[in-house]
């Protein structure tokens, strides 16, 4: 890379572009599947976010895979941890969502929400 | 000394317990979480006190703070944990009559994560971990808004979700970029070190988690979900929504602003966004015919009275804030509680509807009226006391512009007071168009009662509660400290 971008500043910009690009999709589409779909990416780009955070620069993944591995010479793990909690978290939410517009389907015929009109969207 | 953990062991424990045992205790199941609930309640008292002395602080799985993950129980968090037990208690017992069929245990399940995620989100002392019960709390209520399977609860449920997700997005992006910045999770590790952030950044965090926390908060222009949720869901669930969940969440924006963050010059801000969301509110409310839509936006009006309150910067206003939450949780709890059995009753939402209804169901009416008056304001209610006490924190600050909106606020009250006092002339009106109804079952309205004896024998225990509240108020103004947690 010789200096000119550092991978933290690719991975900083990558997530904010990630995040911006989800809440896009969420606020201009008016079908509820896209919009989950919206939810998921800028939650990616929440994970990539998170995930960066905890990045050091030629550092290994924080397991004692071999013998002789140095603590020092690892990434920090926390964040990692974190963004196990929150995949799993997301997981939930999408799915919980795509079982809740499948019976609003049910109900309504239609995943438009301009066309779903019982309430003021 | 009793420990705060259990708070969140028992209710989520229990819920397990309920799913597990569903299939050979069908309907009993809800007698487990009584015994939940019950225990909860008897915990949170048992708290107070210890609390008001010293705050707890509880170390889980052995590895301490700053690293490991802690509860940090001070004055705020006992409370709180009173307020939601206790309403999550009545409007439990409530639940048993009014939530019917035969898949109940999967109501009174995510009734206690809901009440698990309220009491954690109060109770935590780290950032992740208030996310992670942020998550609980709003995942049990987009399923809670949902229940009844009908199609307005559905989407609204969607609706309160997709709006939720964005909002746990930006409190993610808040988190962090508080482990980036601040290199901690731990609250008053982060109080400590908020300070040396590069102020743009502070500026950056701050926005991101107030915006996300405050989707849930129903502060202005991110409320768009509540009146919906809040009136399309089973009116025991919206009670709860209404009565102590809102008020979660605006309570930890409070505290972030001031203990942690310590960033009160935002406070300006939020002062002119809190009477907006009342504004708004107040003059949705006044367009509605729907009673529980009348009641959902009359609850972002209080939510904007309340964060009005806690913004002025003094411990005066913060404490009015606390008193008028008391009240409001017991009101509005009320309000949404006896509206369930006039729409059971019914069968409708329309106000219209109800004519002459007091004298069919003259005890639910009878209430009704009480609520409405607390809300209000009116003596000697408890109502009266903290609008009182939060018009005198304001015009304590001496400002032209607390006084401008102490002005706005007492419009927003009177129009609160037209809409209301419509809806109980027409439940009053003599020549009745509703026959054959019934009052509404015994255990319900003793509920609705209890609710109705805070309100009335509140100012008779005024000092005590406002030596708690005061207890709770200097704390949120004092920033926290690594040195006094540990």
């Amino acid at each position: 890379m010789n200096g000119v971008l550092s991978i933290s500043t690719v991975l900083n910009f990558g997530s904010a572009g990630l995040i911006v690009l989800g809440l896009y999709i969420v606020f201009t589409q008016k079908n509820l599947i896209k919009m989950v779909i919206g939810i998921d990416i800028a939650e990616t780009g929440v994970n990539v976010l998170l995930v960066s955070t905890g990045y050091i620069k030629g550092n290994t993944a924080p397991i004692f895979s071999k013998a002789g591995l140095q603590v020092s010479s690892m990434v920090d793990p926390v964040p990692q941890a974190l963004v196990l909690t929150s995949i799993v978290i997301g997981f939930g939410v999408s799915a919980l969502a795509l079982a809740m517009i499948i019976k609003l389907y049910e109900k309504t015929g239609t995943l438009d929400t301009s066309k779903i009109r019982g309430l003021k969207w | 000394m009793v420990n705060p953990i259990l708070l969140i062991i028992v209710p989520l424990g229990t819920a397990f317990l309920i799913s597990l045992t569903a299939s050979f205790l069908k309907n009993s199941t809800k007698y487990l979480a009584l015994l939940a609930m019950i225990a909860n309640v008897w915990v949170s008292i048992k708290l107070l006190p210890e609390v008001m002395q010293h705050s707890i602080n509880v170390v889980i799985a052995g590895v301490k703070p700053p690293l490991g993950i802690n509860l940090f129980v001070g004055p705020s968090g006992a409370v709180f944990s009173i307020l939601i037990s206790a309403a999550g208690l009545l409007i439990l017992l409530y639940s048993f009559k009014y939530i019917e069929g035969d898949s109940q245990h999967k109501y009174y399940t995510l009734f206690l994560l809901l009440i698990t995620g309220s009491h954690g989100m109060v109770l935590t002392g780290d950032v992740f971990n208030l996310f992670v019960f942020f998550e609980i709390l709003a995942i049990s209520s987009y399923i809670l808004v949902g229940y009844e399977g009908k199609r307005n609860g559905l989407e609204a449920a969607v609706k309160y979700l997709i709006l939720g997700s964005i909002g746990s997005v930006l409190i993610l992006v808040a988190v962090a970029l508080i482990y980036q910045e601040a290199g901690t999770l731990n609250m008053a590790d982060l109080a400590d070190k908020f300070g040396m952030i590069d102020p743009s950044k502070r500026l950056m965090i701050l926005v991101f988690f107030i915006t996300g926390m405050g989707v849930e908060a129903a502060v202005f222009p991110l409320n768009s979900w509540l009146p919906d949720a809040h009136s399309s869901a089973p009116s025991s669930i919206s009670a709860m929504l209404s009565g102590f969940v809102i008020e979660v969440a605006l309570i930890v924006i409070v505290k972030f602003v001031y203990s942690i963050f310590a960033m009160t010059e935002i406070l300006g801000f939020l002062s002119l966004v809190a009477v907006i969301t009342l504004l708004v509110g107040e003059f949705a409310a006044f367009k509605q015919a729907n009673i529980k839509r009348v009641l959902a936006y009359s609850s972002i009006g209080q939510i904007g009275l309340i964060l009005f309150a806690m913004s002025l910067n003094s411990t005066g206003g913060i404490n009015a804030g606390l008193m008028q939450i008391v009240n409001h949780t017991a009101s509005k709890s009320i309000l949404f509680l006896v509206a369930g059995f006039l729409i059971v009753r019914t069968g409708s939402y329309q106000i219209s509807d109800y004519r002459g209804i007091a004298k069919k169901m003259p005890v639910s009416a009878f209430f009704f009226v009480i609520g409405v008056l607390s809300l209000l304001g009116v003596p000697p209610f408890f109502g009266f006391f903290s609008k009182l006490a939060i018009i005198i924190a304001a015009l304590h600050t001496g400002s032209i512009f607390n006084t401008v909106m102490v002005f706005l606020v007492l419009l927003g009250t009177v129009i609160e007071s037209i809409y209301f006092l419509r809806i109980i002339q027409v439940m009053y009106n003599r020549d009745g168009i509703v026959d054959s109804v019934k009052e509404a079952p015994f255990l319900p309205l003793l509920a609705i009662a209890a609710f109705a004896v805070v309100i009335l024998a509140g100012f008779l225990v005024l000092p005590q509660i406002t030596g708690y509240t005061g207890g709770v108020a200097s704390e949120i103004v004092r920033k926290m400290q690594m040195a006094q947690v540990f």
